[in-house]
């Protein structure tokens, strides 16, 4: 086990280095520059170019990436040229923030599809069954954007239960923020409740399969102990593996959440960043997201090892 | 220059124009404030043309208003400010509603694009619009407890025109007003001597030319940490893209016409959304009391909605279409070809679908009386096949011919894209649409740049308060926005002649020259100009300025 964590962490630093390289080359063919970025269309060309020397812009590539590379090493992630804002706290601040709106979507996703997958396949091909896995997959199928809109026109606009942003105002306290952050974890809900709800189903319905479980029923166990014990724990090995590739599109992929709930998070900082060619402040953002996405990885397998003594033992 | 003897003689030759038809009322108002008349002053020419005097500068909302409240909160919804807020170089309209609450000009404008005195209490220009002699306003102070003086009205404008400054406002500026035409006469007068005469030049120190601010002369840069401005609000707390919170100023020079300080508001909270769907929805769920520009594009539902109000103001915004002379087949055609486009348009149905008919129609030159008052007539271009066909067998053209028009996805340009490409179909005009991001097109140098290089483009301009700034930005020759490359020798003497008179009679003769010149030459299309919108909760009052993004919050009240 130490073997795999171990082997897994190593294999971070290379992709983080290739990712890092990946960004500031896709930044370099995104069109326009930083200096016009900065300066808007109405500044004239001379004063863009003066600005873009000021700033090193009109480097090469290969300089900057360099400059930038031993900054992000020794800590110094410095300011964003575009908006003289510290990388390192907006960054982490907009991290925070995402971290805190996946896991509340998580906390919410992840029991309620497991146990509505779980009873689906309990109960395969019965008319629950089919009800459940219709229902949820309907509700995949709906654009977040669409969700979205028609969520909060129903449940701020229209009936005013719920706040229309997703941001609390200034001294919320943890729970105030976690009720600013309902609605816009329900198109989430709505996005992975099929997903991984199907999952579990797919998961329950070949562990009941197994020759395994057929003996233990045979052999007079009690039904609960049968589901409990035995068919859980081996039908939940590829839900955690789904959930643990999902960790990463939650916290970093929730763009159109994040702008139409007028939610600070790491999503939004990306886009913006990308779009006004902010090259540290996206380098440091999509790192922070890749290792978030390997760390939920990785334990993601960790916790499928401990389900599945095979795999911790190699076999 | 300009002595209360001219200003009274030019007073006196205002009120003539009017008592002769030659002249409307409005436009003695907005002539009369470019030589800073006060609008009492201004007033009384209107009253000795007979009438009564339309001098009141309040917003559509205010026709009516209830009783200022004093005290209380409001919260605005914005899109978020791009860069780091500085004054200099702001050009995003989040930012520039921000520095507009703590910031000022010399000179402000009012809900129908004429000035009004701000930190100048007065200003005239020479005969012949040369120099520029403005007295500011004594007694006011920076929120830093520093007084507002001459040195820095000539600290801020040179900040402004110095390359290294990065100021979008050396743009409008260059080729008027050079580094050292700014000087103080004394404490309180600032002339500025002009490189050429610039009969509008009060507009280019007003907020239409947004950089203009006047900040202390010690400014040197972070205007986030150190917001110093004498605006009627102070900058309490600021979040990034997310939140701004300003405080009343105590120490602000305003009062109302009453006499009670300004401004009523206490606090005004400004909360940033990217998003225009999500910014309309904060609108419609009571969260935010007003959005100081509206976009048309998902407004239907704002004005459905029984709790707010929608306020509309004759905006001068537009959509420029322009044909680049450089490039085939504009280059190596008669201007015919750019005619047949233009007959090609069914405005009325551009303007239906974009902006649901709530804006005005444009033909094609900005002398346009129903925006800029007092303009020439033009005559009207509608639809018209057979016209355009003609005219496409005169440029040589009788089979048709294939166009490429560049366009950024950005606001309702790619709809006004698709509109000319069916619009033109029947006429044998096959448009190809070739569409790019925003950032594609405006990125690149001067000479790669799609926006002013490529062979026909759409180009938003957001609302200028006279046809001859638009027309100095974009038509004259070598100027670095002219998208249509166009060199019109006739037409750039007619326009320095035009900005050289402070005399209406001979104006109104070049504006009418200048007119005929652009539509008849047609290097670019204007078919139409974007009323502005501003949404508000209908308890919400006093907000002034001419309906976008420069808005004006000192007279804002909201009622119980």
């Amino acid at each position: 086990m130490l073997r795999l964590i171990g082997r897994r962490l190593l294999l971070m630093v290379p992709t983080l280095i290739l990712a890092s390289m990946l960004i500031f080359a896709l930044a370099e063919v995104l069109p326009g520059d930083v200096g016009r970025s900065i300066l808007g269309p109405y500044a004239t060309q001379q004063q863009v170019d003066i600005l873009n020397h000021t700033l090193g812009a009109d480097k090469p590539i290969y300089e900057r990436y360099a400059v930038w590379a031993k900054n992000f090493v020794t800590g110094n992630w410095g300011h964003s040229p575009v908006n003289q804002l510290p990388i390192a706290s907006t960054v982490m601040r907009a991290l925070a923030n995402s971290l805190l709106l996946a896991g509340f979507a998580l906390v919410i996703i992840v029991p309620l599809s497991i146990l509505i997958g779980v009873f689906a396949g309990l109960r395969r091909d019965s008319f629950l069954d089919r009800t459940i896995t219709i229902s949820t997959l309907s509700m995949t199928v709906i654009p977040e954007f669409v969700s979205g809109v028609i969520l909060i026109w129903l449940f701020a606009v229209q009936l005013k239960w719920l706040p229309v942003s997703a941001t609390p105002p200034d001294g919320a306290n943890f729970f105030e923020r976690l009720y600013y952050l309902i609605l816009p974890a329900i198109p989430l809900m709505f996005l992975e409740l099929g997903y991984i709800a199907r999952m579990a189903r797919v998961g329950t319905v070949q562990v009941l399969s197994m020759p395994y479980i057929r003996t233990a029923v045979l052999k007079g166990l009690p039904r609960r102990r049968v589901i409990f014990g035995h068919v859980l724990r081996n039908a939940m090995v590829p839900t955690v593996t789904v959930i643990g590739s999902q960790v990463g599109w939650l916290i970093g992929g929730l763009v159109v959440i994040e702008f139409l709930f007028v939610y600070p998070g790491i999503g939004q900082l990306m886009l913006l960043s990308a779009q006004q060619k902010d090259v540290p402040t996206l380098e440091a953002s999509v790192l922070m997201v890749a290792v978030i996405y390997m760390a939920a990885n990785l334990i993601a397998d960790i916790v499928v090892a401990l389900l599945n003594p095979r795999i911790r033992m190699g076999g | 220059m300009a002595s209360d003897e001219f200003k009274q003689e030019y007073g006196q030759h205002l009120v003539d124009q009017v008592l002769k038809g030659q002249m409307t009322r409005r436009q003695l108002l907005v002539r009369a404030t470019v030589f800073g008349f006060s609008m009492t002053a201004a007033g009384s020419l209107l009253a000795a043309c007979g009438g009564t005097s339309a001098t009141s500068t309040s917003s559509p909302a205010a026709s009516g208003a209830p009783k200022p409240v004093m005290g209380g909160t409001l919260t605005g919804v914005i899109p978020p400010s791009i860069t780091d807020m500085d004054p200099v170089t702001i050009y995003d309209q989040g930012g520039i509603v921000l520095i507009q609450q703590v910031c000022e000009y010399l000179i402000a404008l009012d809900d129908k694009n004429a000035l009004k005195a701000s930190l100048a209490e007065s200003w005239s220009g020479s005969a012949d619009a040369s120099t520029w002699t403005f007295k500011l306003r004594q007694g006011v102070k920076f929120n830093d407890g520093s007084p507002m003086e001459a040195a820095d009205v000539v600290a801020s404008m040179e900040r402004v025109v110095d390359p290294k400054s990065g100021s979008g406002a050396l743009a409008a500026l260059q080729g008027i007003l050079s580094p050292g035409g700014t000087k103080a006469v004394d404490t309180y007068t600032v002339e500025f001597s002009l490189d050429k005469p610039f009969a509008d030049f009060p507009y280019l120190v007003c907020q239409s030319s947004y950089n203009t601010v006047i900040l202390p002369r010690t400014y040197n840069g972070n205007f986030v940490k150190k917001p110093v401005g004498t605006g009627p609000f102070m900058l309490k707390s600021y979040n990034a893209k997310q939140q701004a919170v300003m405080v009343k100023n105590p120490t602000y020079w305003g009062k109302d016409a009453a006499g009670n300080q300004l401004p009523y508001l206490d606090q005004v909270t400004w909360k940033m959304v990217q998003d225009e769907s999500a910014a309309n929805l904060q609108l419609q769920s009571g969260a935010v009391d007003f959005q100081p520009q509206t976009v048309f594009q998902g407004s239907q539902a704002l004005f459905a909605d029984a709790n707010l109000r929608v306020d509309i103001y004759p905006g001068t915004g537009i959509r420029e279409v322009a044909f680049n002379l450089q490039k085939d087949p504009w280059k190596s055609a008669p201007k015919e070809l750019r005619q047949a486009v233009a007959y090609c348009l069914d405005r009325k149905a551009i303007n239906q679908a974009l902006y649901a008919g709530r804006s005005n129609l444009g033909y094609d030159t900005f002398w346009e009386p129903t925006v800029f008052p007092g303009s020439p007539t033009p005559p009207e271009r509608a639809q018209d096949y057979a016209k355009a066909k003609q005219l496409l067998t005169t440029a040589g053209f009788a089979s048709g011919t294939t166009i490429e028009l560049t366009v950024a996805k950005y606001l309702e340009n790619p709809q006004l894209a698709q509109l000319i490409q069916q619009q033109c179909k029947p006429a044998g005009i096959k448009v190809n649409i070739n569409q790019i991001s925003y950032d594609a097109f405006y990125a690149g140098t001067a000479t790669t740049t799609p926006w002013l290089n490529a062979p026909m483009v759409i180009v938003e301009w957001g609302s200028r308060p006279t046809p001859g700034v638009f027309a100095q930005a974009m038509l004259m020759p070598g100027v670095p926005w002219n998208s249509s490359h166009w060199d019109n020798k006739d037409f750039a003497s007619t326009f320095n002649s035009y900005m050289g008179t402070t005399d209406i009679p001979k104006r109104t003769e070049y504006a009418t020259k200048l007119s005929q010149i652009q539509q008849d030459d047609t290097p670019i299309l204007v078919p139409f100009y974007i009323t502005q919108l501003r949404t508000q909760k209908k308890t919400v009052f006093g907000i002034q300025g001419p309906g976008n993004f420069y808005c004006i919050m000192s007279e804002a009240f909201k009622t119980a």
